[in-house]
């Protein structure tokens, strides 16, 4: 390796997003599934900053602090939503929340 | 600029290695004396029950969200402050707007009673 | 210095990534999470997203890292810690797909001319700053800046309406009756 490219950072972010995606499929834990999403939009803020960096374009920054916002939201709402399922069910294996199953 | 960094580096060093240190240290020096009576939670008193993770109730749930998301407001808020003079009326009126839509929002979860203790 | 610096970051990363989702106890995983996002953080200094480096470590680290052991701590999940061992299928099916997206991912790295678009990396260090983010936030994104106003406002009207009980206490016959009801 010679040099830190933008192929380096885009495999490093490829990498954290299939971990991700394999997070959400195998694991049954909702809270567990909802740290998978984080990583996932972890790493496409990284690949964002990465390009943003490479193309000297500070817009890809801006992209990022709005992806960070909107995370936060959906993490407040999201644990809202795990919290009353479990209220109402008291399991947070989404296996047991299957009520619109037709 | 990256060199800027070094004494954050230094002290995350200093602060992993201390913990590291101390861990190891009091391991390899500390005498072991097991004993089942030594290894309860209170040697003297009440015997416990129950798990030490205890349940919350939900209302410390909604503070921390509130928390979370007007966290979020003053992140925005930085770069607005530091830019205050250059950005001129537009920059003022813009982050005008944008507190105003949060002061409704936590006129929302007041009136709703979520910020009360009962 | 440099490539020591993104070796060391991107293996935490990695590393403190695969811990998260192969934990069983969910307070282990949150607390790799934290892990994963230093890392993530370490890894915008280098790419010189200062501003953007402390807003990850104050918003993700501090307070979403907050609100998922609080929840975790809330839900008491020793007892719902049960998720059924054994399902190989489903995990392996899972494991796969994953790959598959990793594959799909390296080919079309492996096939777009990168040269041809990024050629000219940032030399102003300068340019992660919250001075030059703000004036650029406040001129040209101003609206975008507005929605993600709104969208905290929806946050915590959503919030409010599925956690938020209304809790009334009367005294009947010497007994004291709580009722909960929604509020929105």
């Amino acid at each position: 390796m010679s040099e830190i490219t933008i192929h380096h950072y885009i495999a490093l972010s490829a990498i954290i997003f299939s971990i991700g995606v394999a997070g959400v499929l195998t694991r049954k834990n909702a809270i567990i599934l909802f740290m998978s999403i984080e990583l996932m939009l972890n790493s496409s803020n990284l690949a964002l900053i990465a390009f943003a960096s490479f193309m000297s374009n500070p817009v890809g920054q801006i992209f990022a602090l709005f992806v960070i916002a909107v995370a936060a939201a959906e993490v407040g709402v999201g644990l809202a939503i795990i919290v009353t399922v479990y209220r109402n069910r008291n399991s947070i294996n989404i296996d047991d929340v299957h009520l619109m199953k037709g | 600029m990256l060199s800027e960094y070094l004494p954050v580096v230094i002290q995350l060093l200093i602060a992993i290695g201390f913990a590291a240190f101390v861990l190891i240290v009091t391991h390899i020096l500390g005498p072991k004396r097991y004993d089942p009576i030594k290894h309860d939670t209170y040697e003297c008193g009440v015997d416990y029950y129950g798990n030490a993770q205890r349940k919350f109730a939900i209302k410390f749930y909604i503070i921390s969200v509130l928390f979370v998301l007007f966290d979020v407001e003053v992140i925005f808020l930085y770069p607005w402050a530091i830019n205050l003079v250059d950005l001129g009326w537009q920059g003022f009126w813009g982050m005008f707007v944008f507190l105003g839509i949060l002061t409704f929002a936590i006129l929302f979860a007041w009136k709703k009673g979520a910020l009360e203790w009962e | 210095m440099i490539k020591i610096a993104f070796i060391i970051l991107s293996l935490i990363s990695i590393f403190s990534a695969l811990m998260v989702i192969s934990r069983k106890n969910p307070v282990a995983s949150v607390l790799w999470l934290v892990f994963h996002f230093f890392g993530i953080a370490g890894l915008y200094v280098l790419l010189g997203a200062h501003f953007l480096a402390a807003v990850q470590i104050i918003v993700y680290a501090g307070a979403i890292m907050v609100l998922f052991l609080f929840v975790v701590m809330m839900l008491n999940l020793n007892l719902v810690n049960n998720e059924k061992r054994g399902k190989i299928i489903g995990k392996s099916i899972g494991a796969v797909v994953s790959g598959l997206v990793l594959v799909l991912f390296t080919y079309s790295i492996r096939t777009t001319k990168w040269n041809e678009l990024f050629f000219n990396q940032v030399t102003d260090q300068e340019w992660g700053t919250a001075v030059k983010l703000g004036s650029l936030l406040f001129s040209n994104w101003l609206v975008p800046f507005q929605i993600v106003g709104i969208l905290l406002f929806a946050a915590v009207i959503g919030v409010v309406a599925l956690m938020k009980r209304k809790i009334t206490r009367k005294v009947e016959n010497g007994i004291v009756i709580t009722q909960e009801e929604d509020v929105a």
